[in-house]
Formats: structure tokens, sequence, C-alpha cells
């Protein structure tokens, strides 16, 4: 779920217009997320920084109060009354369980890994796709990545 | 029809007895996605994002099958990712087959033709093909030339052999009304059963967002498209959804109506949107505060929805709900060409818009809506 800064284009438009007289819909602000290390620094940036990285299509690292560190993706998180009840749910990326991790064990954060929703526009095909043609390519198209 | 009579018959029986038994959210579809990686990297597609952890990683078929038991649909739509790619489709698809699921395969077909002979025909089991139009508009969407071809020839076969073969279309801003109506006409000559269409939507993962079709012009693009229509068109959706496309009636969201189950669990709250999950489908419906979410909500981010995975459900609820509903939808399955003057005015002088790509690499050059007019007798 974006948050309020992410969902800003769309709150503009609807204030000003009725859902169902839009032409064209505003999509969502896109935040360059990746190797952001959050402060911390108080419980709203906790949550913030957390519904961030909840959003974010790459892994993320978390490093816990007791110095272990989870390096994943974060997949889900659940917000409770306080943070000793709110936590975030990570699939490691060197595991194929779930990690559980308390808002409140939370020392660090860091968006780490690639952020694999960066860069992937319509444009950018459009600008590729253009690129390609005038350079007499054929059977132009974008691979999906490598998995290994 | 549309559908085979059986499959109206269980999903009709089956939508009477939730309403019998008091229930007023039921799931319609389960939307199961085993795994999310695909041999495709569409530029309007959210679904394929992931770190290659995450990407390698798929559902078993016992986890398959537990969710179906669990949401207890009559009918399982499989999008993905690319379903093909699971080592294990056909040992799901056969095991789904034996508990009698109607199955929808959503697949962009590149791999049919190769992988065909792993499955068995049967009346429960639909390949649908995801085909964005004729043949450069698709190419485009999918950001790959030649898919199409690939694709249509991946349709040619499974109807030849004699599976059930379905398609769906997902139209941006952009889409040009007459060669969506073209398109139509192809894929009735290449012999698919019947077809989905849908409008895409600004859901929060995808990585476009600036072409995305607002619920105004979503309606006139829709009315266009869907009034007066060829008789020999066949679509696999309720006549209510399809006429609350055109601008015709005003329907609800069902967020529950099309349950999703993937790696990560239950998708809350629904197909588009990712507000967490739910360990299971009773945590799902007990949990997730339904009236924040559909068009009706003030929720942002259902602002522009009309897609057939929140309305669909609408539709099938709104006929079994009164006599009313059911005439009406027997009339739309019937008797309706939807003949309207004004759309045709519509589509005469339709100009396509500078918003979308789709129009900027040129005529379709597939056959003609004249010439396939020819070939199918329309």
């Amino acid at each position: 779920m974006a948050t309020e800064t992410q969902e800003s284009a769309k709150l503009t438009q609807l204030a000003h217009e009725n859902p169902d007289e839009i032409e064209v819909a505003a999509g969502r602000e896109r935040e360059q997320l990746e190797g952001w290390i959050p402060a911390l620094a108080t419980e709203a940036e906790i949550r913030e920084a957390l519904e961030k990285a909840f959003d974010y299509r790459g892994d993320i690292t978390i490093t816990k109060k007791d110095g272990l560190q989870v390096v994943g993706y974060l997949f889900d998180r659940r917000r409770g009354d306080s943070l000793a009840d709110s936590f975030v749910r990570v699939i490691p990326s060197n595991e194929k369980t779930r990690v559980n991790i308390a808002y409140s064990e939370i020392a660090a954060l860091a968006f780490s890994g690639r952020d694999t929703a960066a860069g992937k526009t319509f444009e950018a095909w459009v600008k590729k796709y253009w690129d390609k043609k005038a350079a007499g390519e054929r059977n132009i198209q974008i691979e999906p990545e490598k998995l290994d | 029809m549309a559908v085979p009579v059986s499959q109206a018959w269980t999903v009709a029986t089956y939508v009477l007895k939730q309403k019998l038994m008091g229930r007023k959210k039921y799931p319609l579809v389960l939307m199961l996605e085993p795994l999310f990686r695909c041999n495709l990297a569409c530029a309007g597609c959210g679904k394929i994002q992931y770190p290659a952890h995450i990407l390698k990683a798929e559902l078993s078929p016992e986890e398959c099958f537990r969710a179906v038991e669990e949401c207890g649909t009559p009918m399982v739509a499989i999008p993905g990712g690319e379903p093909l790619l699971h080592p294990q489709m056909p040992e799901i698809v056969a095991g789904l087959v034996a508990r009698k699921k109607y199955v929808y395969m959503c697949t962009n077909a590149l791999l049919l033709k190769e992988k065909l002979h792993l499955f068995k025909p049967s009346k429960y089991l639909s390949f649908s093909v995801h085909v964005d139009g004729q043949r450069e508009h698709h190419d485009f969407s999918v950001c790959r030339e030649g898919g199409y071809d690939i694709a249509m020839e991946g349709v040619r076969v499974a109807v030849e052999a004699g599976f059930r073969v379905t398609t769906n279309t997902t139209l941006f801003d952009g889409a040009d009304p007459n060669s969506v109506r073209a398109h139509f006409d192809e894929l009735m000559v290449a012999g698919v059963e019947s077809m989905m269409v849908s409008p895409g939507y600004t859901y929060d993962k995808a990585p476009d967002q600036k072409h995305f079709l607002g619920r105004a012009r979503s309606k006139k693009l829709f009315r266009s498209i869907l009034s007066n229509r060829k008789k020999t068109w066949r679509f696999n959706a309720s006549p209510i959804f399809m006429e609350f496309l055109m601008g015709k009636k005003d329907l609800t969201c069902t967020p529950w109506g099309m349950p999703t189950f993937s790696i990560f669990g239950w998708q809350k709250p629904c197909y588009l949107l990712q507000d967490g999950y739910a360990d299971s489908f009773k945590e799902l419906m007990e949990t997730v505060q339904w009236s924040n979410y559909g068009t009706e909500s003030g929720n942002p981010q259902c602002a522009n929805c009309m897609v057939h995975s929140g309305y669909e459900a609408s539709g099938v609820n709104y006929t079994f709900s009164s006599l009313k509903g059911l005439l009406q939808t027997a009339k739309g399955i019937f008797f309706s060409k939807y003949e309207d003057e004004g759309a045709m005015k519509l589509l005469n002088e339709w100009k396509p818009t500078s918003h979308g790509p789709l129009v900027q690499i040129g005529s379709p050059v597939a056959k003609s809506a004249t010439e396939l007019q020819e070939v199918s007798g329309d």
C-alpha cells in the first residue's frame, strides 16, 4: 500500500475531479529508494520507513537490536498499536522460510537490494524500441532478467 | 453460449447456494498465482518485479490444492507469472480438473505449442490466452516483436487438439476501438471459444504509471467497442459487467469476488492491490476492512478501477439478486446487439490519442475488419 506521498498525484486529481469524469487517471509518484538508509529516529519514522520497505520491490537488510542481520524480501507488515506488537514478515534471500520481526526489535534498515521496478516504464520501452528500430534491428524485445 | 452449459449450471447453482445460505460475501473465482516469473517482460506488468529468489519460488501442487479447497470457488484462474514455466503445472491442472474445478490457465502462449501434450482436453480446462490486440498492438504491449504470431499459433494448435481456448485482452490508454473490433474478428476466426476484455488500471505495482484509462475514457472506449456487436462475437464475461464497462450500468466493487493466493499467502484485499497477506482464506475474509476498497469508498487507489477482478463478481451477483437481474442478463446473452448510433459515431470519429504508445507503431498489419467480416460471414 503506497504512502500518502506516493499517492499524491492521485489525491490531487481526485480533489478536483469525480472518478467517473476522469479521462486519464493519474499514476503514483515513484521514489528512488534503492540504497536509502532511513534514520528510524522516531516511531513515526520507523512506521513510514517500514511502509516504504513493504512497498519496495527489492530486498532490504534489517539489522536487529541483538546484532543479527536479515537480508530478504519484505512481503508483509502487520501494524499494531505499539512497535512491540507491529511486525514485518520477510522471506530471507538464502532460505525458504518466513521470518517475523517486531518493529521494536529493528535497529537499522537499508534498502540494500536492487529496485527491480526501477526504469521499467513504457517510456523506457518506447525509447528502446525506436532506438533499436532505427539501428535496423529485428525481433526487438525486452528479455526477462536471468535468475541465476 | 460462451461457456459450456455444465459450467454455467455449476456457477449458477454455486451462487444460488451461497445466497440460500445467507452469505453476503463469497468468492466466485480463485486467482491462483503459483509463481511470479515469466518469459515476457511486459512494461505494463507489475507482477514480475521481484528479486530473483522470489521469482524462483513457486507453490507446490499440494499448496495449490489446499488453497482451492479452502476457498471453495467453482472456478480457478491461474495467472502468474507464466504458469507454463512451472514444472508441475500439468500436475496442478490435473489435480484441479479431478476436483471438478473449471480452470482458466492464463498464458501468454509462448510455450503452449511445446507443452500442450502435457495436458488433456477437458470441459473443465480452458487455456486463457492473453492477447492484447492485433499483431502490432499485442507485440508492443508485451514488448516482444513476434509475440502475437507465437501466441496465435498456440491458440490454433490448442483449438485443433480439442482444447477449450479463450482469450483475455487488456486495454490501456491509446487503444484504438476499431482495431480492437478487428482483433475480436481475428480471434473468432481463429476458433476461440470466447473472449474476455478489461481496462488496464493504475495499480501501484504497475511499472507504467502514465497510460491508464480513467473511468470516463474507459466507458467511452468500451461503449464504442462493445455496442453494435457482431453476431459472431462470443464473450466470456457477465453481460452485466460488460454493460458496466460500456457505462450502461452502475456496479459497486466486489473486492472479495476473486481472491488471490500466491507464494506470499492470501493477498489483501484483491488481485491488484497489495495491502499485506493473510495466512488463511478465513483470515482474509475476516481481517480485511472491505468498506475501504472500491471506487465508492473514496480510496484513491481504487478510483479508476473497472477491472473484471473487482466487478465481474458484481455483475454475477446482480444477475442472481433479482428477477430483473436474471431477465436483463438473459436479454444480454440472447438478444442484445447493443445497437447504439451514438457509439457508432464515436467509433467512426475516433481519433487516436497521443497518450499511449500503441498507436505510434503504425497501422495494424493483421487482416482488416472488412476482410475478416468476409471470412466470418458477419
